[in-house]
């Protein structure tokens, strides 16, 4: 047996020589064959990202308006950006952002938390109410945006009926139509919409914390806050970082909530950056100018995540 | 008997298959062709106009199928022009006359000047009709139905109060707040604020004495005038005769709050009339009045709805559903659905219009409305200049002086 290991190969047919399973077999055993794997997604991520991203960045430095093909489409270079230092709209866009991303994002995660915490608890009837806090997620934005449009309406919405009935109002509220209230009216829904995800990754994050860690604070004496703070936070802080560079990339990026909801309004209090966008694209065709607000929000972006890792040290670990 | 099949036969006989084969389906399907159809329709009863027309359409053209597609009007023109640039155009689309110069200037529609040229119905038309899809002699579409501004009104409530039906804006104000009593959460007017409601500011400009484009065809508003025709319509938010939600009540809001007796006035076009008769009873809770007079002439849009040909491959067939639409049966139809009077003159002289007295002022409006103003650029600067403006006066987040010089701005740039 062991001598026959030894003898020389029989030489290979023709068939062998070309057969295609026989070469992929061989190709596997090579360290070519990782790129192989790889070239399908990089192909993809070229096509559906990269390319699109880089014709983004060069059509921000080009005249481009579709309603105006006698401006031509000729480089204007820096045009765009210096329009932009220049664009009242664009500062109260960018500020609006800051306000819209930072506090959603801070109620999603304190919503998150709660709830992934006592549905961690594995009490009675936690599994159902899990599935139930999870619904909201899976409601795409135009009919939460619509869905909620109806409930906050001023005469036809249940809100304004229930918050009247308990004496909390007056009469009744437009929430949308005043500037001191549409934009956290808008947070609170985007809030209610995406805590969940927070809920689905704390959760998860929550099943890798030993438990034997809980225990040795319970016998020093740590009461439910400090576990909360000193074992719970910072096991679940890789977590979090990605969680919320997540959500930051996604409330920066879309505008459906907002385009339903308020449309920017009333008068651009609940502009933001994509919106912006949106509109300069799609409502006044300049796709020059909106290419450079979103190269704009990339950057922004970019430096956000960097900024944040950095500070999260999450990499430390 | 017994019947043999051998070899030979089986090979003749699938050999006359095949050949039978090749030759039906093109004597049965060659004049069978599927277009699609981009419309904006949302409300039931538009829906229910749309499917008077394709069922009377199939009846008359039974080898052509039409696949209606709704967009809705907020993402109406970010779908076309993903579609022009990637080339995925419907073979139809509905155009409103505000938005044809933007599309034409995109190279969306398709010159049609010798098909309409050629049509027996084109004498139906007023030439008035096609201005608003023609530019540098060329014809890019067929006017399907028309918008005609008026105001809706509670008869009964008009009637309570002693009120007259309004015959200038100064007297629409007053009925307005004399109509409004909080206390039984009615108000006189239900301003459009939000989405939607750049096109009555514009109007009220006009109305008192700037309009937009010049008769030289030159762009611009007049500061003064301008600032007088914001101030009043703004007026009616700041004297309490509108709902406080105003700076947010797009077409949903208005129509609901009309319906459910918590306004007294609504401006809109004759295409929401089936929506409000389903709720409030024609000429006796509810009339309709001709948009009344402003200080320096009276302004109410006649505007159109086209289908034009934005898929050239599918034209032929195209071209038959569209010019379908300039039918008086088609259009009486359509009418009978929704409220949308017809484009056709032929068409609107139908007995069954002019013997609605509640068409009244439609007809009226037909003598003196006026097409909306249109250039490349004119639906982007109203939908993202001229409202956010005036939100910001209804709100108080800026004067009447301030939001104009905004608009005077923002129309220059969009016409550079």
């Amino acid at each position: 047996m062991s001598r026959a290991l030894y003898t020389a190969a029989p030489p290979r047919t023709v068939w062998e020589s070309i057969n295609p399973l026989r070469m992929i077999g061989e190709l596997s055993e090579t360290r070519y064959w990782m790129y192989l794997l790889l070239l399908p997604s990089a192909l993809l991520i070229t096509a559906v990202v990269l390319y699109p991203t880089l014709y983004g960045f060069q059509m921000s430095f080009r005249e481009m308006r579709l309603n105006r093909p006698d401006v031509g489409t000729d480089w204007v270079f820096f045009k765009h950006y210096i329009r932009m230092v220049n664009d009242p709209i664009f500062w109260l866009s960018l500020r609006n952002t800051a306000i819209w991303v930072t506090s959603s994002i801070a109620l999603e995660f304190l919503i998150g938390l709660t709830a992934a915490l006592a549905l961690n608890r594995n009490l009675p009837g936690t599994k159902l109410l899990a599935v139930l806090i999870l619904l909201p997620y899976f409601l795409p934005n135009v009919v939460a945006g619509h869905m909620w449009g109806l409930m906050l309406d001023p005469r036809l919405g249940v809100i304004n009926d229930l918050l009247m009935r308990v004496g909390l109002l007056d009469g009744y509220k437009a929430w949308f139509a005043d500037p001191k209230t549409a934009m956290a009216a808008a947070i609170i829904v985007e809030s209610w919409h995406s805590f969940p995800f927070f809920t689905l990754l704390i959760m998860a994050g929550l099943k890798g914390i030993p438990a034997d860690l809980y225990k040795a604070a319970d016998i020093d004496g740590a009461g439910p806050l400090a576990q909360l703070r000193l074992i719970t936070l910072p096991m679940l802080k890789t977590i979090i970082a990605a969680a919320v560079i997540l959500r930051v990339i996604g409330l920066v990026n879309s505008p459906d909530l907002l385009l339903i909801l308020t449309s920017g309004g009333p008068g651009r209090s609940t502009q933001v950056l994509s919106l912006y966008a949106f509109q300069m694209a799609y409502k006044d065709f300049n796709f020059g100018y909106a290419g450079a607000l979103s190269v704009v929000m990339f950057v922004l972006l970019m430096g956000f995540a960097w900024i944040y890792v950095r500070l999260s040290k999450v990499n430390e670990d | 008997m017994t019947t043999r099949f051998g070899r030979r036969s089986i090979l003749q006989m699938g050999g006359g298959l095949l050949a039978a084969s090749a030759l039906l389906p093109r004597y049965a399907f060659a004049q069978a062709k599927t277009i699609n159809y981009w419309h904006t329709f949302t409300s039931q009863s538009e829906q229910a106009g749309l499917d008077a027309v394709r069922a009377l359409f199939t009846a008359a053209h039974p080898d052509i199928t039409v696949i209606p597609e709704n967009i809705p009007n907020p993402e109406f023109m970010a779908k076309i022009t993903a579609a022009v640039v990637a080339n995925t155009r419907p073979s139809v689309t509905m155009v409103s006359s505000e938005r044809f110069q933007d599309l034409r200037a995109m190279g969306a529609l398709t010159d049609i000047t010798d098909r309409v040229s050629g049509w027996e119905r084109r004498g139906d038309f007023d030439d008035s009709r096609f201005a608003s899809i023609t530019d540098d002699g060329k014809v890019y579409g067929v006017p399907a139905f028309t918008f005609v501004d008026w105001i809706y009104y509670r008869k009964d409530w008009f009637e309570e109060a002693g009120i007259a039906v309004p015959t200038t804006l100064a007297e629409l104000h007053d009925a307005a707040v004399k109509l409004t009593d909080p206390a039984k959460g009615r108000y006189g007017f239900g301003l459009r604020g939000g989405p939607g409601g750049q096109n009555p500011v514009i109007n009220m400009m006009e109305a008192f004495g700037s309009p937009v484009l010049h008769a030289d065809g030159t762009i611009g508003l007049d500061r003064d005038k301008a600032i007088e025709g914001v101030t009043f319509y703004a007026s009616l938010l700041k004297d309490g005769a509108a709902p406080p939600s105003a700076p947010n009540d797009g077409f949903r809001q208005i129509i609901e709050g009309f319906q459910t007796g918590q306004t007294a006035m609504i401006y809109h076009h004759t295409g929401s009339y089936q929506d409000i008769a389903s709720k409030l009873k024609p000429g006796v809770e509810f009339g309709t009045m001709a948009i009344p007079a402003g200080p320096v002439t009276r302004v109410a849009r006649l505007a159109y709805a086209y289908n034009t040909i934005t898929k050239p491959e599918d034209a032929d067939a195209a071209w038959e559903w569209i010019k379908f639409w300039g039918e008086p049966d088609a259009a009486v139809a359509f009418l009978e659905k929704t409220g949308y009077f017809p484009a056709s003159t032929v068409a609107a002289q139908d007995q069954r219009i002019v013997g609605n007295p509640m068409y009244a002022a439609a007809a009226e409006t037909l003598g003196f409305g006026i097409p909306q103003p249109s250039f490349p650029g004119a639906a982007g600067w109203a939908e993202s200049t001229v409202l956010p403006a005036f939100q910001r006066v209804l709100i108080g987040d800026a004067t009447p002086e301030q939001a104009v010089d905004e608009m005077i701005a923002g129309l220059a740039e969009a016409s550079q």
